[in-house]
């Protein structure tokens, strides 16, 4: 073991540079039956892909060209299911809530994180434990908080429409409204959101150089000049990679919305996740309710790949 | 970096820029400057942002329909273990997450060392499944998944929750493996391998060894999604004394929706386990390095 420790201890002080009399080569050789080991080492994971990520994705396109239930997989029907979902109004309708909350939810969650990420960048009194205090919403659980957010805004009597009734706006009743309850789901996931957002803009922000602040500023930069020409460009790249990951998390987010609003009042919380869930678990109807999250998932694979090439390209300049 | 350190940093900064500004004049270092008022901005958001929390702790505290108790008051916790089955759900919710975080990072961490180290199509396409898989919606997978194991006996079973969970962490979980492996120089293996060590003996005693922090915060990562899983828990486990704790509150609520005080105990049972594991092993968690991991292959 000490022979060990003594050649990491030889290694961290830059590879037998002089000294020991022993030459280190430079380039990596592995160790006879290395290949093997990778191999094995891969193994069990690509086991648990295959079995829970694999097989289910192809059965459920089997599943999305025929018309059956829960338990058969029924007959042949071709792109019906599709064709059915497409000229579905209530499809559409999800689509369009979905296209809302993703963008309020990625874009929104992004600017309030990457503020307080700024915010908390230099010293602030008692900044550690703002950034302990404000990761509590991504922290706690959803269906903690989903509770929690009944409480303070369902009822006629609870906090916040009682505080809006001392405006002189009586009776807001923000989840029975479509509108108020859209905008109360989006501002939900904002709040879930932001502590992740604020957590990817801190890492990236932690490899920008203050100095460079404060060369801009005696060249006469303003504060807004020197975030789009420093902060913006040396963020860009976990600026893209956070919208992906955001955009993924919104389209596919199921409890958010579920557990808040049950997709009500009327559908209008409805988004397609929300929709494939009620077409296959309330309606027992497999084939349209799978077709729905195919469309889905083709979509934000769509968009995960342009983003994705937006990164490449960032990575070359 | 140290106070007088950026301060030497700035003034010679200045001095490059304009030479006939006074040496001798300090300038106050970049991130002191109006800390005040930062403070305040960040004191309000974080004001606003904890309320939800605060009021799920504070009804927690409050004293039920006619209970004699005035003020705050723990009672609602000891109505809890006695009308619910909550010390079901809590043993259930500890086992699940604990048996998910053992599985996926002892699968993840060999796996994200292949990712890591090894460059070639196979291992890259591979990164891409993974990517793909990720982006999939958790419903799609749950149907196949529930008419499986339906034939296995896996629904309404913790180990059928346990699969889908270990299944459902695995990219992100090697992913973040991977990127904390790529900061550990390969040269700390050569000089294991040197003496003597096969891949599995330098893996297992300096790259692990090294990767404490990516560990943990893989293993936070895997707490954080299996303990607060609400779709394949509600999917999978059928009856009362097999739910975890997301299920059972979510179910108590349906029944007992104006009961907030017993409503939010168990909300606070369910929500203390995360927040004190962050709060204690907050500066191991990167989330950075996802994104490293996901932009860089």
């Amino acid at each position: 073991m000490s022979a060990v420790s003594e050649g990491i201890e030889r290694a961290r002080r830059g590879v037998g540079a002089g000294g020991s009399g022993r030459t280190t080569p430079r380039r990596r050789r592995r160790p006879t039956g290395g290949g093997l080991t990778l191999l094995l080492f891969a193994l069990p994971s690509l086991i648990l892909l295959l079995l829970i990520n694999l097989y289910p994705l192809v059965y459920a396109a089997m599943q999305s060209v025929r018309s059956g239930n829960l338990i058969n997989l029924g007959p042949f029907v071709g792109l019906a299911n599709y064709r059915n979902v497409l000229t579905d109004p209530d499809f559409w309708h999800s689509a369009l809530f979905t296209l809302i909350f993703t963008v309020t939810g990625v874009f929104g969650s992004w600017a309030v994180g990457l503020a307080l990420a700024m915010l908390l960048r230099g010293k602030v009194p008692a900044g550690g434990v703002f950034k302990v205090l404000l990761l509590l919403p991504w922290v706690v659980p959803v269906v903690v908080s989903a509770t929690s957010w009944n409480w303070l805004v369902a009822t006629p009597q609870s906090p916040l429409p009682e505080f809006f009734s001392l405006l002189g706006f009586d009776n807001v009743l923000f989840l029975s409204d479509p509108t108020l309850a859209k905008i109360v789901v989006c501002v939900f996931k904002v709040w879930i959101s932001f502590p992740f957002m604020m957590m990817m803009m801190s890492s990236a922000l932690t490899a920008v150089d203050v100095n460079v602040y404060e060369a801009a500023k005696v060249d006469g930069a303003t504060g807004w000049q020197s975030f789009r020409s420093i902060t913006m460009p040396l963020i860009s790249r976990s600026t893209y990679i956070s919208w992906i990951l955001m955009t993924i998390f919104c389209v596919n987010d199921f409890p958010t919305i579920y557990l808040l609003t049950g997709g009500g009042p009327t559908n209008a919380t409805t988004s397609l996740v929300v929709l494939a869930y009620r077409t296959v678990f309330q309606d027992f109807q497999t084939g349209p309710g799978v077709a729905i999250a195919f469309l889905m998932t083709a979509v934000l694979v769509i968009v995960s790949v342009v983003l994705y090439r937006q990164i490449a390209k960032v990575n070359i300049e | 970096m140290t106070d007088t350190s950026m301060r030497t940093g700035l003034q010679q900064g200045v001095s490059a820029q304009s030479p006939t500004a006074a040496p001798t004049r300090r300038r106050r270092p970049l991130d002191e400057r109006g800390k005040w008022w930062r403070f305040v901005v960040v004191l309000i958001v974080t004001i606003i942002a904890i309320v939800p929390i605060v009021s799920v702790l504070y009804l927690s505290l409050q004293p039920g329909l006619g209970s004699s108790a005035t003020g705050l008051t723990l009672e609602n916790f000891g109505l809890v273990f006695s009308q619910t089955q909550i010390s079901y759900w809590l043993e259930n919710s500890l086992l699940v997450t604990l048996v998910t975080v053992v599985i996926s990072v002892a699968v993840a961490a060999p796996a994200g060392y292949v990712l890591s180290r090894v460059r070639s199509r196979l291992v890259s396409s591979y990164s891409l499944v993974l990517f793909v898989v990720q982006s999939l919606p958790v419903v799609t997978a749950v149907i196949p998944l529930f008419i499986l194991f339906s034939g296995l006996g896996l629904v309404d079973n913790l180990g059928g929750v346990i699969i889908v969970y270990v299944g459902s962490t695995l990219s992100v979980a090697t992913w973040m493996l991977a990127a904390y492996y790529d900061s550990i120089p390969i040269s700390l293996e050569e000089a294991a391998w040197m003496d003597g060590l096969s891949v599995f003996g330098s893996f297992l005693r300096v790259v692990l060894r090294n990767s404490l922090p990516g560990i943990l915060s893989t293993a936070i990562f895997s707490f954080l999604l299996s303990w607060n899983d609400y779709l394949v828990a509600v999917v999978f486990l059928r009856s009362d004394v097999n739910y975890t704790l997301p299920v059972g509150l979510e179910t108590f609520f349906q029944q007992n929706a104006t009961n907030w005080g017993l409503v939010m105990a168990v909300a606070v049972i369910m929500m203390l386990p995360p927040v004190i594991l962050f709060a204690a092993l907050n500066k191991y968690f990167s989330v950075g390095g996802i994104g490293g991991a996901l932009a860089g292959r």
